[in-house]
């Protein structure tokens, strides 16, 4: 690591980039502005901590940016057990979240567009294409993106990743750690366990003469703690949703999950999902919904579209229907309880073996099943992801015994979440305005 | 050839007329010895081609590739009734999926039987594997009640490594043998379904019989399976002389003894140490100098990359084979096939082109 590189971190992000995107923050909640698009007979006003989430991912990038020859940089899968590295100050980038911010500024098209002209088939998952074409032409919306030290691949979401981060240990000439962690059919055998355990333990020598410090197991103990509490606080989020009317609906989670998935194990991080339930509690209180009139109450199942968010909101809103809770947002908040302080490797074992991606196809309809009771919705949409096999497939059937088992009415929509291509607006709108219908009928 | 290979269907009856039980196993790697120590043949299933895919549609979305719909448009067709167990490996998403939505929707008479398989080349990927062996012994004793001892273990791996050293040669001599492509191909994927004794009796005659080599382009097939096998066929016909491969189904099975004296750990050793496979996560490096290293040693003057649609393990690599391939002088080409479609002209003729290529 460079003094000069550090002086040039400290410049940028600490002496001007920081203040300048607090400020910014303090602006923006002393003059709440809303966008004369923003369609505010159907939706109340976006959630205040709107700004908050803003200022966190902008400073998350921000310190990327000015990373490499300050601290050590590790891209890591949205699964990937992060505290070892957060624990060695690893500055962690998930080229998913960036993938997912590409598409919500609809910049996804351009760069995917680098990967494909190099050879990278349309048929691989939009995360790995636009990640890959990033890495090619260097093109993102947030300015520059980190080169990384060392790859974390973890297998808990699904194989895809592993394919992707050899095509980026190859590009980037850096080791590649594999968390291989085995798929839990029907329940999760010892030695699958004992295999996550043996792997994280061999990870930290490789990751420790990449940071070039020792791991301070205390430290991780805390990072742990943190990444609980955070959890724990989305858990009770994500919970609010119970309320009639909604506080948050699912387009706001997907936008205000982005901490949770790459800032977890941080202070700040407890303490901004303690701000955003504050702020859910108080708009409960006096009965402010996410959908001003909300008369239907939804699932969604799978990955968001993330160049469409708005859209969908906007659409269910003008009936009354407001998407409350989903099995993907709930994915970052179900292994709360899993954690456990005192065992930190058996317990990061347990709980990155376990969530819903690496689970069988009857525990996600199980949990749809219990999501729709617990939040008395009267419906599903499953987003058959094209690009998310490991999501997508079962869901075909998840559809019918919603429908003909349980009663539930339950829609499939094909699309992709992060290429626009394999998405028919017309199809979708025809196919939304059926199911609106039958939920009335 | 002097004896005719017998076809799936027919030592398929064979084994149920001896009272035997059958296991289809689905792609990729797996041990064959352990299923024979308990009696169980196993009978791959790679596909197969021209079903009804309709049966398999109404579970499964487009995107899923034609192997994985065509196993389950087979199982719905009846097509595996024969068998007593499905065996899928764990080797990708697509088959994950597969195996869940057996497992926990459509719920078929025969036991489902998941394998995972890791994906690293290291001691604890070895370790983890033997354990998943040991914990499928403890599944397989309970479907059967039978237990064969280390003995019977190590006399069934013993077993299929020797046939894997005959397939092996097959392999090292093919260019002698003057064997059409289909005729080779249909030999080697014989090892698909034959048990490991039959294998051997109809390798070591092949190897006895003198013939003519064939001259022809020499070229590597890369992929998972040479489905529909028509391919072959065309490749003969337009002068293409395949001198090696890369096939999932064929080469990348190309798996050495075991060293260890411990069965299960032998039997981890053996698909851990086989040729670089994407679906076990060996680094692309692996491929690239596994590739051309069989250019080299085999005289091939370019490679067809023969993919199965949607293939994401497959998928991923090819940029980056396809130029370091090139950087070597190696000429290559892409071609996607559904394996329920005949082979389309368009695909003939690409090939063509690309022999005619290689041969200017
Ligand atoms: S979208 Fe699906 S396939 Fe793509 S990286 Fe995420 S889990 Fe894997
Ligand atoms: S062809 Fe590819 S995606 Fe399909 S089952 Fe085989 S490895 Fe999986």
């Amino acid at each position: 690591m460079g003094i000069t590189d550090s002086l040039k971190y400290y410049w940028n992000v600490k002496v001007v980039g920081q203040p300048f995107l607090h400020w910014q923050r303090r602006q923006a909640e002393r003059r709440p502005k809303v966008s004369s698009r923003w369609r505010s007979d159907i939706l109340s006003p976006p959630l205040r901590i709107g700004a908050k989430t803003k200022e966190l991912i902008s400073r998350h990038y921000l310190e990327g940016r000015y990373a490499n020859g300050h601290r050590p940089v590790a891209w890591v899968t949205s699964g990937g057990p992060v505290e070892i590295l957060q624990a060695l100050g690893f500055y962690v980038l998930y080229p998913e979240n960036h993938g997912a911010l590409c598409g919500v500024r609809k910049a996804v098209v351009e760069i995917y567009g680098e990967a494909e002209n190099a050879g990278y088939s349309t048929d691989i998952c939009s995360y790995a294409r636009t990640d890959i074409g990033s890495m090619l032409s260097g093109k993102t919306p947030v300015g520059r993106l980190p080169k990384p030290d060392l790859l974390l691949a973890c297998t808990n979401i699904c194989q895809t990743v592993l394919h992707w981060y050899r095509v980026l240990a190859k590009h980037f000439e850096v080791p590649l750690i594999l968390i291989d962690t085995p798929f839990v059919y029907t329940k999760a055998s010892d030695h699958a366990l004992e295999y996550v355990k043996k792997q994280l333990e061999n990870s930290i020598p490789i990751a420790e003469q990449v940071a070039g410090r020792t791991l301070d197991y205390r430290r991780l103990k805390e990072i742990i703690h943190l990444s609980k509490d955070a959890t724990e606080l989305w858990l009770e989020i994500i919970g609010r949703g119970r309320h009639h009317p909604a506080p948050m609906s699912v387009f706001d989670q997907f936008i205000h999950m982005a901490p949770i998935v790459e800032m977890r194990g941080k202070k700040e991080t407890v303490d901004f999902y303690a701000a955003l339930l504050k702020e859910l509690d108080e708009n409960i209180d006096k009965g402010i919904g996410a959908v001003r009139n909300e008369r239907k109450r939804l699932l969604w199942d799978n990955l968001p579209i993330w160049y469409r968010l708005r859209y969908f909101a906007e659409n269910l809103g003008e009936h009354g229907i407001c998407v409350v809770a989903s099995t993907y947002t709930n994915a970052w908040a179900e292994l709360a309880p899993l954690m456990n302080l005192e065992k930190p490797l058996d317990s990061m074992a347990n709980t990155y073996m376990h969530p819903i991606l690496n689970q069988g196809t009857k525990y996600k309809l199980d949990t749809m099943k219990r999501m729709v009771e617990e939040f008395q919705l009267d419906g599903v949409i499953l987003h058959s992801d094209r690009s998310c096999k490991p999501y997508s497939i079962g869901q075909i059937d998840q559809r019918n015994l919603l429908i003909q088992e349980y009663g539930i009415p339950a829609l499939l929509l094909e699309a992709d979440h992060d290429d626009p291509r394999a998405y028919s607006e017309e199809q979708v709108a025809s196919r939304l305005a059926s199911f609106v219908e039958m939920l009335d009928d | 050839m002097s004896n005719p290979i017998p076809s799936r269907k027919e030592v398929i009856e064979d084994i149920k007329n001896r009272g035997e039980l059958v296991a289809a196993v689905l792609p990729i790697h797996y041990s064959r010895a352990l299923l024979r120590c308990f009696s169980i043949y196993p009978v791959e299933v790679w596909g197969p081609p021209k079903v009804d895919v309709s049966l398999g549609g109404a579970h499964l979305q487009p995107y899923v590739c034609s192997i994985v719909h065509n196993a389950l448009s087979f199982l719905k067709m009846g097509g595996l009734n024969a068998a007593d167990f499905i065996l899928i490996p764990h080797t990708c998403d697509s088959l994950q999926g597969l195996t869940s939505v057996l497992i926990d929707l459509i719920k078929p008479e025969q036991a489902i039987i998941p394998l995972y398989l890791p994906r690293g080349q290291r001691e604890e990927d070895i370790i983890f594997l033997a354990d998943e062996f040991r914990s499928l012994y403890t599944r397989l004793s309970e479907l059967t009640g039978k237990k064969p001892s280390s003995k019977d273990l190590l006399a069934a791996i013993k077993r299929e490594e020797t046939s894997d050293l005959l397939l092996a040669k097959l392999y090292k001599t093919r260019q002698q043998m003057g064997l059409s492509n289909l005729d080779f191909y249909r030999l080697v994927r014989s090892r698909e379904y034959l048990p490991a004794e039959h294998f051997s009796t109809l390798a070591e005659e092949t190897l006895q019989t003198s013939t003519q080599p064939r001259p022809g382009i020499p070229i590597i097939l890369s992929g998972i399976v040479p489905e529909p096998m028509e391919v072959l066929n065309k490749i003969d016909e337009m002068n293409g002389q395949v001198v090696a491969d890369d096939l999932a189904c064929c080469g990348r099975r190309l798996y050495k003894p075991g060293i260890s004296p411990e069965p299960f750990r032998r039997m981890a050793e053996r698909i851990i140490s086989a040729p670089p496979d994407p679906t076990r996560g060996n680094p692309i490096e692996e491929r690239v100098k596994y590739l051309v290293e069989m250019a080299q040693n085999s005289g091939a003057q370019g490679i067809i990359f023969y993919e199965v649609k949607f293939c994401e393990p497959e998928l991923f690599d090819l940029p980056n084979l396809r130029n370091s391939l090139k950087e070597h002088g190696l000429a290559s080409i892409i071609i996607e096939v559904d394996i329920n479609n005949p082979l389309p002209h368009q695909v003939a003729t690409r090939i063509s082109a690309f022999l005619e290529m290689l041969d200017s």
